[in-house]
């Protein structure tokens, strides 16, 4: 049995923050609450939304721009053999374009955001929970929600926006230079730009940086609140990574689902 | 009610028979700010984050002025060096300093250290902690001490006593 506490009340009143006793959807809620609250955003919270975008994000940089390149270079060249086969040459660099950046890079990049960055903040959230170290916090008057949590969502949003824009800008230097730039068979000079601007209409990109948001808050969200409702024994510590890592990526394929829904729709 | 209690220097000492009488008074004490082995310092910041958050968070203090408060109290207590190290790195004695001094950052009318035997369990901790507690003086109200009757012999030099 838990012995009783006293419960410093958060700043700003209102009691203790009942994040330990929310359900998914009421923990996101609480979460973005606090992420459109620009007085969360002082000192303490910064450093962790610094350090989140670094260690997410800037950190992962040269090994991710290698994966996406060699993803690029792969996809390209295969739909681009296909599609020559086919006699159906003049529809490969869309069809690339359309592949690699609305829809492959921003779901890889949510997965490998998700397995490096999800999987490392939702063992951290289960250790703090086990370890009382959240509860210790909030006994001080620190809203853990506003310290720990949030920043994490925020920098791990940015960073999943971040990389999948400097995925996209990579992939399309490399179908530049691998479709219209160095083969045999390059399309009429222009084509390249004629192309990006079809693929990249308004709606098109209104869906790709909704699903880059929506894909970002999912793994931040569900490996935080797997981590939150981790029983306080040690043992629970992997099941906790377990079950936070099915969801996500459960959450990540139906935001997939769902944004190519709506990209048929707009 | 402690099977005891007397004033020790700076602090009150309430010697009490068993566990769950200690809960008892801390369940009833829900103003006090406890310095317990239960409830650990964040593992990924450092001493001085870890105090300095207090009056961030709860005063609204500037990053700055948060780091030189918590600074300043470590200096207090002379433990200026451990400021930039983690909890895993810390003696029992530094990590009684950081949760003392997370506590008292706070400015609370009680401090409950909850069995400082826990806390400090290689050192002879009742001149340790009345040093401590004399050395920050005036920053908060009463400090508690919640300690078993069997531990009373180490606290040789009591002024008073209470029994119930």
């Amino acid at each position: 049995m838990s012995e009783p506490h006293h419960r410093v009340p958060a700043p700003g009143g209102g009691g203790p923050v009942p994040w330990a006793r929310t359900g998914f959807l009421a923990f996101a809620a609480l979460a973005l609450t606090r992420i459109l609250s620009p007085a969360a955003y002082r000192g303490a919270a910064l450093e962790v939304i610094r350090k989140q975008i670094y260690f997410t994000a800037w950190q992962i940089v040269p090994g991710f721009a290698l994966f996406v390149a060699v993803l690029t270079l792969v996809v390209t060249l295969i739909v681009g053999a296909t599609a020559r086969d086919y006699g159906l040459y003049a529809h490969a660099l869309e069809l690339v374009v359309r592949l690699l950046a609305l829809e492959l890079l921003p779901l890889l990049t949510a997965l490998f955001v998700g397995l490096r960055t999800g999987a490392a903040m939702n063992t951290e959230v289960a250790l703090m929970q086990i370890n009382n170290e959240l509860e210790a916090l909030e006994l001080v008057g620190v809203d853990p929600v506003e310290f720990e949590f949030m920043p994490r969502i925020v920098g791990g949003t940015l960073a999943v926006v971040g990389l999948t824009a400097v995925g996209i800008v990579i992939a399309l230097a490399l179908v530049y230079l691998v479709i219209e730039g160095i083969q045999p068979w390059s399309l009429p000079p222009g084509d390249f730009g004629n192309v990006v601007g079809k693929v990249f209409g308004v709606p098109a990109l209104l869906v790709l940086w909704l699903k880059a948001i929506a894909f970002g808050l999912a793994v931040t969200v569900i490996p935080i609140t797997a981590g939150v409702a981790t029983p306080k024994r040690l043992a629970f510590a992997p099941i906790s990574v377990l079950r936070g890592m099915v969801r996500l990526f459960v959450a990540i394929m139906l935001i997939e689902g769902l944004t190519l829904v709506a990209g048929r729709v707009v | 009610m402690p099977a005891a209690s007397f004033a020790y220097g700076p602090l009150t000492v309430l010697l009490l028979e068993s566990n769950a009488e200690r809960r008892q008074l801390v369940a009833e004490h829900p103003d006090a700010v406890q310095v317990t082995a239960r409830l650990p310092l964040r593992a990924n910041l450092t001493v001085l984050e870890n105090i300095a958050i207090v009056p961030e968070f709860r005063r609204g203090e500037s990053p700055d002025a948060a780091a030189r408060y918590a600074s300043s109290l470590l200096e207090r207590i002379g433990y200026a060096a451990c400021a930039q190290l983690h909890d895993p790195d810390l003696s029992h004695e530094e990590r009684f300093a950081a949760k003392l001094l997370r506590a008292v950052a706070l400015r609370p009318s009680i401090i409950l250290i909850d069995r400082p035997g826990r806390l400090l369990p290689d050192t002879h901790y009742p001149p340790f902690v009345e040093a401590m507690l004399a050395a920050l003086k005036g920053e908060f109200g009463q400090c508690w001490v919640l300690d078993y009757v069997w531990n009373a012999p180490l606290y040789p030099h009591r002024r008073s006593s209470t029994s119930s």
